[in-house]
């Protein structure tokens, strides 16, 4: 027990000597500094921007301040969370970059939904208690240190004015504390003493506001839960399709080869044996040399099919060319029609894949249509738009099993959706819209 | 028979280097890549050559590319694509200047070596080989199915066997029936088209079936 206390009382006797102590205190006079001059310019800035927003008059001006409001804050945002690297070692990650919009409009709309920029208004705003302990500890410090310097000023600079010895002024930067004069040199080592437990406060003082503000920093400064899961999810689903398609490519270029060259082998040892021997033994090596060969050209034809369903090979060159091929081996004739601007992320383009795969055996199940039609293009905004319509029976149901619910799901994954429009009598149309991203 | 080959896998290179040896053809270069394809047929003229479309650097469509370049720099040379896959789109590119000396085979057909011999041969001679699968899926996507629907069951194995780019006596061969029954068919098929009269020379013949299996209706 004994020993314990004296370990803590060690600790917070000892940590003003330390390099961290200079570095949180640093910290606090910068980011104080900064936080009460952001905190008054944002609140500045924000008044006049919905002042004249609200006068109607001047919404134009108003908006444009507000957005320079946005961009000022997230700005300072920056700037405090690079101090906080710097000064506190706590590293904390940039939001989400900014995505400028199309045209002035677009523009002006990402600027005040960006959710990064708000996150740093509230910052500023919260940053005013924080940054005004942060100076106190400061100034604590900095009385505490001349304090304890007391003793030595008082024999270099003695108050010799005239006859007697001046009282020097000592500070005690406490609430209710004051000036207080000292006027004998053993006072001035009370003065120390009492400048060593400033500085003791202030240090920890320091480290406690520092930490709350290092909270602040992470919370409001880094990126939002959101903006994160968005980034880890994109990032999930197009690490599943980049391994669906490492999967394909180690089947063709093992198994699927082996088979082949396997065919082969067998095909040129058939060939040695001549059909018209007539040998027992001839006979049955031709037989189990036919039923080898017929099982490896069906293992092939086994492994193509379950490659496919994988990922079809023809999507590395592009969705019009899978969706080429689908459409060929489709029972029902199907055409493809559309155009596809810049190519999508291949996570979307295995996605739009599968639900027109999923679509067009719907169809041939259900719909007795005599003809599908494929529609694909990419739209203005980052989006693509498959449209698969049938001139069948109608009656699908999205509620209700027929794959479309697990292709919702499957397209919710990457905040896709899909409309079914299907009258009974047809025709049928779903509609799937998928961003150009995961 | 003079052959390039192009194909990355080592196994099947040297598998293909064997096969046709045995048969009594000369393999002037075996190579990895379209890039030594280009040069090895530059190099030696060979009659055919045999491409596989996956391979190095992208493994997507070298191949086709490759192929496709062969086809306007080296006219006389044939070419036989040579896939785990059938892909629509490659058929519509490799047919796009013609079916003289083109072939399209899914590397399951090896297996059948005398039958991969012949295609081979048939593609050096400047005719076609399209494997079944390619013609099925020719048949599904074209538009002219009023035109088909009028033929027999029959009549629509022989046009297939046609599109694959086999002569009368292969497609008797294929369907175990008489040269004479064949022709017949086919007499039957090219009335019921509205194509032009048989025409002897199978080359021609099957340009014209695959010409009618892909124009618009």
């Amino acid at each position: 027990m004994e020993d314990r206390i004296r370990q803590v009382a060690g600790t917070v006797l000892r940590a003003p000597f330390t390099r961290r102590t200079v570095r949180e205190l640093v910290y606090c006079g910068i980011s104080g500094l900064a936080g009460v001059v952001g905190f008054f310019v944002t609140v500045v800035l924000f008044a006049l921007g919905l002042g004249i927003t609200v006068s109607v008059v001047g919404t134009v001006i108003g908006l444009l301040l507000l957005t320079l409001a946005l961009l000022v804050s997230r700005r300072l945002g920056g700037l405090h969370r690079r101090l906080a690297g710097w000064l506190l070692r706590t590293q904390v990650a940039p939001p989400a970059r900014f995505g400028k919009g199309k045209g002035i409009l677009g523009r002006l709309d990402h600027r005040l939904r960006d959710r990064a920029a708000w996150r740093s208004v509230s910052y500023s705003l919260v940053k005013l208690p924080v940054a005004a302990g942060q100076i106190y500890a400061l100034v604590l410090a900095g009385f505490g240190v001349f304090d304890v310097a007391s003793p030595e000023i008082w024999l270099l600079f003695r108050h010799n004015s005239g006859g007697g010895l001046n009282p020097m002024a000592v500070v005690v930067p406490l609430p209710f504390g004051g000036k207080y004069d000292v006027s004998t040199w053993p006072g001035t080592f009370l003065a120390a003493i009492a400048g060593l437990a400033f500085v003791i406060m202030a240090t920890w003082l320091a480290r406690g506001i520092n930490a709350a503000d290092r909270a602040l920093v992470r919370g409001l400064l880094g990126p939002s839960r959101i903006s994160e899961l968005e980034r880890t999810r994109a990032l999930a689903v197009e690490d599943s399709a980049a391994a669906l398609r490492r999967v394909e490519r180690d089947l063709h270029d093992g198994a699927q080869m082996r088979l082949a060259a396997l065919a082969m082998n067998l095909g040129m040892a058939r060939e040695k044996l001549r059909d018209d021997d007539k040998t027992p033994e001839v006979a049955t090596v031709r037989e189990l040399l036919d039923a080898a060969q017929r099982n490896a050209v069906d293992a092939l034809a086994d492994l193509r099919d379950l490659a496919r369903g994988i990922h079809p090979p023809a999507l590395d060159n592009g969705l019009a060319s899978a969706l080429t091929t689908l459409a060929a081996s489709s029972a029902i004739p199907t055409t493809v029609a559309g155009a596809i601007g810049p190519r999508p992320a291949p996570a979307i383009e295995t996605i739009a894949y599968f639900c027109a795969a999923e679509l067009i055996a719907n169809a041939t199940k259900h719909s007795y249509a005599n003809e599908i039609i494929l529609n694909i293009h990419t739209e203005r905004g980052g989006v693509l738009r498959l449209e698969v319509t049938d001139d069948g029976i109608g009656g699908a149901d999205a509620a209700h099993g027929s794959g479309l619910a697990g292709l919702a799901q499957r397209v919710s994954t990457v905040d896709g959706r899909i409309d079914v429009s299907s009258p009974p009598g047809g025709p049928t149309r779903v509609t799937v819209v998928l961003p150009l991203k995961a | 028979m003079q052959v390039v080959i192009a194909e990355d896998a080592a196994l099947l290179r040297e598998g293909l280097i064997r096969l046709l040896e045995d048969r009594g053809h000369t393999v002037c270069a075996a190579v990895p890549d379209g890039d030594g394809l280009l040069a090895a047929v530059a190099g030696h003229r060979p009659d055919v050559a045999v491409v596989d479309i996956r391979m190095p650097p992208t493994h997507t469509d070298e191949g086709l590319r490759a192929a496709l370049q062969l086809r306007k720099e080296f006219p006389g040379t044939g070419v036989l694509l040579f896939s785990q896959y059938i892909e629509t789109s490659y058929t519509a590119q490799l047919l796009e200047a013609g079916a003289a000396g083109v072939g399209y085979l899914l590397k399951d057909r090896v297996a059948n070596v005398a039958e991969f011999a012949a295609a081979l041969e048939r593609v050096a001679a400047g005719g076609t080989a399209l494997d079944p699968e390619v013609v099925s899926q020719l048949f599904r996507a074209t538009r002219q199915r009023g035109g088909l629907a009028s033929l027999t069951p029959r009549e629509r194995q022989v046009l297939a066997l046609m599109a694959e780019g086999r002569s009368n006596s292969g497609i008797a061969a294929g369907l175990v029936v008489s040269a004479g029954a064949v022709e017949k068919h086919v007499a039957s098929i090219f009335s019921k088209l509205g194509l032009p009269p048989d025409d002897s020379d199978t080359n021609r013949r099957v340009l014209a079936v695959l010409h009618y299996l892909r124009s618009p209706a």
